[in-house]
């Protein structure tokens, strides 16, 4: 059943990203901007903004940071969406239960942004001539890891959005928090790394600037990265979960 | 006024769906708590159409989304089709599906077969394996040639009825409709008429519908359920509660005039009788519940040598049924044992 859903899901996913194609390509356009400006900007400054300690470092941050956002808004965006478009009910009476429903669709949005961003990278670093290390088995699982945070995130947010329906506003602060979560550099503040997306993109920037391999990288770094998702994802389900209750009680699925 | 026959049918059927004592009371902050739902039972047996009236604020949308665990009720149990909907959730909604009153339950972006198939696989249907059949509903539902347009070109009509073709492609056996002819016109609400009454002879769908419009109810439901500030007031076969409220007007033009003797036996054995003298004939307004009666005052007519020239009367309707019901403040509460 999961997997149909997950199939539908990605099918309506897809149909509406090229129905919205300008929409689609105006995010990549502005992402792309966003990024010269500050590759650029760094470049010219002779590394007075530091995203990392190299130009590389900016590469990296900067694809960490993309993923972050879509991440944690994907679920906040979907939750008020629907329930804006009056499909959120409908969501919910789903026999496979709304957790499938929503994970189905965070696992499609997530394949269409590494898409999306596999593009951004590519013209990044065209743009830039930077060369990073695309080792993907080490990267995919560094990626995650260091995405769930972010996705946890998204789960509370997305439980905030289910009562109050309108949480956007708060996306562009989250934003600059993550930057700040990227930028701090771990080795001069160590308890930074429990913050989220901070050691994954620590680890991140060894496998594709340094060229280490997963199984090279120490194990406390990849339990501190592992035990940083689990922690965050967990909280947000539970938050959400507890959203849902209260939603479910006060009747204000339907609402908008 | 009390509603009252068992419906003989119905306890020889399977029921597809039994409600037993739901309470919802929603709590505002800074307003009075307000009791949406205050011990609703009823049951309705399966492959039939059963209406739920009830005026504005009543608690209709509240008892369905209870019923569908969209909201969570304070007390009481849910039955679909025997499995405790509380405890088998997953499997109560493999069985329901739903058109809510004042959500668009759509995507205006994509197709009205592209809606289909989706909610299709939102039920866990492949859609390719339900392909003819998505087909066959655009067929029903008039929307073949608009299959491959988005929904936000087609009319309020083509929206309303693409809903109910999302809800029917997730082929659950109970379907709950609320407001489903809401903002449709003449010809788009006799198709549905048509279309629900094809959903339970050919489908065999168990159908519950939430509806102001009357008419609809009056044709295709076998029966209603009315509440009234969240309790069930009436709970009965359409026809029986027709019955009730069947005491037509009827208008009798008579040639001469009444002697008095018919005047008072009419006057003591009819309810709101009126009589006019005019030249040379008299008109007599009475009211009637039953043929008997109408008979009765026939006879008495005849026994005083009147002649009838002319007779008409005035058909009774559900809306009349209705309002009756709302306005009598004495039929709240008395319907527990209806129910029963």
């Amino acid at each position: 059943m999961t997997w149909t859903i997950f199939k539908g899901m990605f099918r309506k996913t897809a149909i509406t990203l090229t129905r919205y194609a300008f929409n689609t390509g105006s995010q990549i356009v502005t992402f792309y901007i966003v990024f010269c400006l500050i590759f650029f900007g760094a470049r010219a400054l002779g590394g007075a903004v530091d995203m990392g300690e190299t130009l590389e470092g900016i590469l990296v941050g900067y694809f960490v940071w993309m993923l972050a956002i879509m991440a944690y808004s994907d679920l906040s965006w979907h939750v008020a969406n629907e329930a804006q478009m009056g499909t959120l009910e409908q969501m919910y009476l789903s026999p496979a239960g709304f957790h499938w429903v929503n994970a189905a669709y965070l696992l499609s949005n997530l394949i269409i942004n590494l898409i999306i961003l596999s593009i951004l990278l590519a013209l990044m670093i065209l743009t830039t001539g930077q060369r990073v290390v695309l080792d993907l088995v080490s990267i995919v699982p560094l990626l995650l890891l260091t995405v769930a945070p972010a996705y946890g995130i998204g789960m509370i947010m997305g439980g905030m959005a289910l009562i109050y329906k309108r949480v956007q506003s708060s996306f562009q602060i989250l934003q600059f928090v993550f930057i700040a979560f990227i930028s701090v550099p771990i080795g001069r503040y160590p308890l930074v790394r429990f913050l989220p997306l901070a050691q994954g993109n620590y680890l991140l920037r060894q496998v594709m600037i340094g060229g280490a391999r997963l199984w090279e990288l120490t194990g406390s770094d990849l339990l501190v990265v592992m035990g940083v998702a689990a922690v965050y994802l967990g909280l947000g389900i539970l938050i959400f979960r507890r959203c849902e209750r209260v939603t479910r009680s006060r009747g204000l699925l339907g609402q908008y | 006024m009390k509603s009252t026959q068992p419906d003989p049918e119905s306890q020889l059927r399977e029921p597809a769906l039994v409600v037993r004592g739901l309470s919802k009371t929603f709590y505002r902050r800074g307003g009075q708590p307000v009791r949406a739902a205050q011990d609703i039972s009823f049951s309705v047996p399966e492959g039939r159409i059963v209406g739920l009236l009830g005026p504005n604020g009543a608690g209709k949308s509240t008892t369905i989304k209870c019923i569908l665990g969209l909201v969570e009720p304070d007390e009481g149990e849910v039955e679909v089709f025997g499995t405790d909907a509380a405890r088998h959730r997953r499997q109560a909604l493999s069985m329901m599906s739903a058109v809510l009153e004042g959500s668009r339950n759509i995507y205006w972006r994509l197709t009205p077969r592209e809606n289909m198939e989706f909610f299709c696989s939102l039920q866990g249907h492949e859609p390719s394996q339900h392909r003819e059949y998505i087909e066959q509903l655009l067929e029903l539902l008039n929307l073949s040639e608009a299959a491959s347009q988005p929904v936000r070109e087609l009319s309020q009509g083509m929206k309303q009825k693409v809903s109910i073709g999302c809800a029917l492609a997730r082929r659950t056996p109970l379907l709950f409709l609320d407001e489903p002819t809401l903002g449709l016109d003449v010809e788009t609400t006799y198709q549905m008429r048509t279309l629900l009454r094809e959903l339970a002879t050919r489908q065999h769908r168990t159908v519950v519908i939430s509806s102001h419009d009357m008419k609809v109810v009056q044709s295709v439901c076998s029966r209603v359920i009315i509440i009234k500030d969240g309790r069930v007031v009436a709970d009965d076969r359409t026809e029986n509660l027709l019955e009730l409220f069947r005491r037509r007007t009827y208008t009798l033009e008579l040639s001469g005039e009444l002697p008095e003797e018919a005047d008072r036996r009419l006057r003591s054995e009819f309810d709101n009788v009126d009589i006019k003298v005019l030249s040379h004939r008299t008109e007599l307004s009475v009211e009637a519940a039953r043929s008997e009666e109408l008979y009765r005052l026939v006879d008495i007519l005849r026994e005083a040598g009147m002649a009838i020239e002319g007779i008409a009367g005035e058909q009774p309707d559900l809306e009349k049924a209705f309002l009756q019901i709302i306005a009598d403040k004495t039929f709240c509460g008395q319907s527990r044992e209806a129910t029963k």
